[in-house]
């Protein structure tokens, strides 16, 4: 029943997309002044911030420095007035501790850490409309965030959340179709590797529709990380016309 | 506590009690009416490492209600606390030490900023901290008629259409600080800050009495 | 833009001023001081370009977010339905929260909030209350049994001094930009039913505009101190005023003492920049009315 409603039999969605289509991105990258690295990210209608302090001296204890390599803090929160419902603990509870730390293995992976030991990075996102997808856009304005702070990744990371309704894949879930009982996936690509970094479902799905979710999530995120170089692309133009370079 | 003509300010009884408590290094009561706060100086002390400032000592203050937890009012009476001692205080004389100052509200009948004040002042005298300046804390009311009320009660600040609480230094009788609530014109401001100062004076003569008779015992 | 600092008349390079900027903070901007102006190009009672964009946040019932240089400061209204209080059964009540988040400048840490948030959400009740913006009894929908409870949460994305005047002006337009639902209640069953499409706009009754001034060594006064200078000046003050010159706010929490004559500049210049603020958001609520 819930699948009608969905994907309707043309293959249209609730929004008129097709079933592998992408919500328009909309990205800006160098926000704010005081951070480091910054950048604000638009899916749809799920807005996210993301700010990056470092790579700077530890703070707090001393005693979780690491000798070899940098440490990634990362903060999850969602602004009060982001949800349909106000959200009473915008940071602490148990959903948000989770994101921080999914944000801070994913960013482990592709941040090469080895070159600022003993230091720290921080990664601070902010949702600020939440409209599905949460994880997915959260990582696409981080990675955005990371190339403005000038810390070396090995790549960019993209990440898209997909779903599975009536034998067809549907890429980049808005939040009607994820809690309209939709088995989802969020993924997390380096894209040129096609290496993964972060692989989430907990949902029932069959195994033998697996791998063409997977597929499917892998092509979806090779469509952001083409949108999201050309949003650096011409970040660095603009800022080498004001330098004049 | 009296309505205020053009030149008589009339404030309530005072009391003033230094050096009662045995363990802080400076500890004074101060009763304005039925108003009484307790406040207790630690310092200079050692300071944690992630708080000292490297050319002067850190000071905090932590104000305690009668009932309750302290709320986010408590945070910013704090602030208003902290920053007129900090203007007052030579802190540049213990660099890296911390100082506190614990204020404990005992009862609370109105003016309870300006009571804190005064008690925050006569327990820095008494733990002997160097200061550039004395300071004292005075609140007025205006209420519905325009009449202005120095040092009001908690029913006739209840009836205010404002309430203004100035801390006002010794040496030059200006405003240190200034927390306001409700409407009122530039020309009710300027009237209470005269009405103030004039208060202030006879605050100041109260902490000059009280300090005489506290040392006349040893001095003698 | 960049004089000669040093006492030879030479023209320096820019990699000087940087390491004397960190190095003697205080220095650096006396000698501005001195000059009548300030580092960056402005004069003393200037104030930053101010921004204003509004409604850009569709799940609030109400959102403005305001620039002023690069401060930045986004307010989001939520209404939710309540009982109210025992002691005023005909109003509802607003809840304002100021949060200084650790993404807004290194100088905050990740945890509860601090002092500086605490003080300036107090300072916002304190602001809401004395000026009346809204008539808490227009929040009623039932005496007694339902009221509306608008949370203003006022978020600092990025810290870059004179917070307070943000928070202000991003309240005051999300407030007018709000948009309440109609609201029946089903008298025999006692439930409320919301219609969400009717939606009626918020009355607001006053337009409180905060200026905040920075005082240096005792006798120079400035006007929208960025956070270097804040944490510079030995005072600071809020001056909050609405159209019709009456005052609601003097905050000044502690530091040095200030003279009548300043007091009364101060006031002066806050008045003026409540006009201009007023214009720009009735200038910005217009055209979005127009766009619409």
């Amino acid at each position: 029943m819930a699948g009608l409603e969905l994907l309707s039999d043309q293959g249209y969605r609730l929004d008129g997309r097709k079933a592998t289509e992408l919500r328009k991105v909309q990205a800006r990258m160098g926000v704010f002044a005081q951070a480091d690295g910054s950048a604000y990210l638009e899916q749809g209608n799920t807005k996210a911030l993301a700010v990056v302090y470092g790579p700077h001296e530890m703070r707090g204890s001393r005693s979780r420095t690491l000798h070899d390599r940098a440490v990634i803090n990362c903060q999850y929160s969602m602004a009060t007035f982001s949800t349909a419902e106000r959200k009473r603990r915008p940071h602490g509870d148990r959903k948000s501790t989770e994101m921080s730390l999914h944000l801070k293995q994913t960013f482990e992976a592709a941040v090469m850490t080895q070159l600022y030991p003993r230091s720290q990075i921080d990664i601070y996102v902010k949702i600020l409309q939440s409209d599905g997808g949460n994880y997915s856009v959260c990582v696409n304005a981080a990675t955005l965030a990371v190339i403005d702070a000038g810390i070396p990744m090995r790549d960019y990371v993209c990440a898209c959340t997909v779903g599975f309704v009536d034998e067809t894949p549907l890429a980049d879930l808005c939040y009607a179709e994820e809690s309209g009982g939709v088995s989802s996936l969020a993924l997390a690509l380096l894209p040129r590797g096609g290496q993964i970094a972060l692989l989430q479902m907990d949902a029932r799905l069959h195994q033998d529709h697996l791998e063409t979710l997977i597929e499917a999530a892998m092509t979806a995120c090779k469509g952001v990380s083409k949108v999201l170089d050309e949003v650096v692309r011409q970040h660095l133009q603009e800022v080498s016309v004001l330098t004049g370079e | 506590m009296e309505v205020c003509g053009s030149s008589n300010v009339s404030l309530r009884e005072f009391g003033c009690e230094q050096s009662l408590l045995s363990r802080p290094d400076g500890s004074a009561s101060f009763i304005q009416g039925d108003t009484s706060v307790l406040a207790g100086v630690y310092g200079p002390a050692e300071v944690k490492v992630s708080k000292e400032i490297y050319d002067r000592a850190t000071l905090e203050v932590l104000i305690q209600p009668k009932v309750g937890l302290p709320s986010v009012r408590e945070r910013s009476q704090e602030q208003c606390v902290r920053e007129t001692c900090e203007a007052s205080l030579l802190l540049s004389l213990h660099p890296r030490s911390s100082l506190t100052l614990i204020l404990q509200v005992l009862h609370d009948d109105g003016s309870l900023l300006s009571c804190a004040l005064n008690a925050a002042c006569m327990a820095l005298m008494d733990a002997g901290l160097p200061m550039s300046c004395l300071f004292c804390g005075v609140t007025c009311a205006i209420d519905t008629d325009g009449q202005i009320i120095t040092d009001p009660t908690a029913a006739q600040e209840k009836e205010s259409r404002a309430l203004m609480t100035f801390a006002i230094d010794s040496t030059e009788r200006r405003v240190l600080m200034s927390s306001t609530k409700g409407s009122f014109t530039v020309h009710e401001l300027q009237q209470c800050i005269a009405v103030s100062q004039k208060a202030s004076e006879k605050i100041f003569q109260f902490y000059r009495d009280s300090v005489r008779r506290r040392y006349s015992k040893t001095l003698e | 833009m960049i004089g000669s600092v040093c006492v030879t008349q030479s023209p320096v390079s820019p990699s000087f001023l940087l390491h004397f900027r960190t190095a003697e903070p205080l220095e650096y901007h006396r000698s501005f001081l001195k000059e009548n102006c300030r580092p960056d190009g402005r004069e003393l009672s200037e104030f930053r370009t101010t921004t204003l964009n509004i409604g850009s946040i569709s799940t609030a019932d109400g959102s403005a977010l305001v620039k002023v240089g690069n401060t930045t400061v986004i307010c989001g209204i939520k209404a939710e339905l309540a009982n109210p209080t025992v002691e005023a059964p005909g109003k509802g009540y607003i809840v304002p929260n100021v949060d200084l988040p650790p993404l807004c400048s290194s100088r905050f840490r990740p945890g509860p909030p601090g002092e500086q948030a605490q003080a300036a959400s107090q300072f916002i009740a304190d602001v809401i209350e004395s000026s009346e913006v809204i008539q808490t009894e227009d929040l009623c929908i039932e005496r007694g049994k339902l009221c509306w409870v608008l949370y203003c949460d006022m978020m600092c994305l990025d810290y870059d001094g004179n917070v307070l005047d943000a928070c202000v002006v991003a309240l005051l337009a999300a407030l007018k930009n709000t948009q309440l639902p109609e609201v029946t209640v089903n008298t025999e069953t006692c439930t409320p039913g919301v219609t969400l499409e009717k939606r009626h706009g918020l009355r607001i009754n006053k337009h409180p505009v905060a200026t905040s001034f920075c005082i240096f060594d005792d006798s120079i006064l400035i006007v929208d101190p960025t956070a270097e200078e804040e944490s510079l000046a030995t005072a600071q003050l809020t001056v909050v005023t609405d159209e019709e010159d009456r005052l609601y706010s003097l905050h000044k929490p502690g530091g040095t003492s200030l003279s009548g004559q300043k007091l009364q500049e101060c006031i002066s210049r806050a008045t003026a920049r409540q006009r201009e603020i007023q214009k720009l958001i009735n200038k910005v609520i217009h055209s979005v009315k127009t766009a619409q």
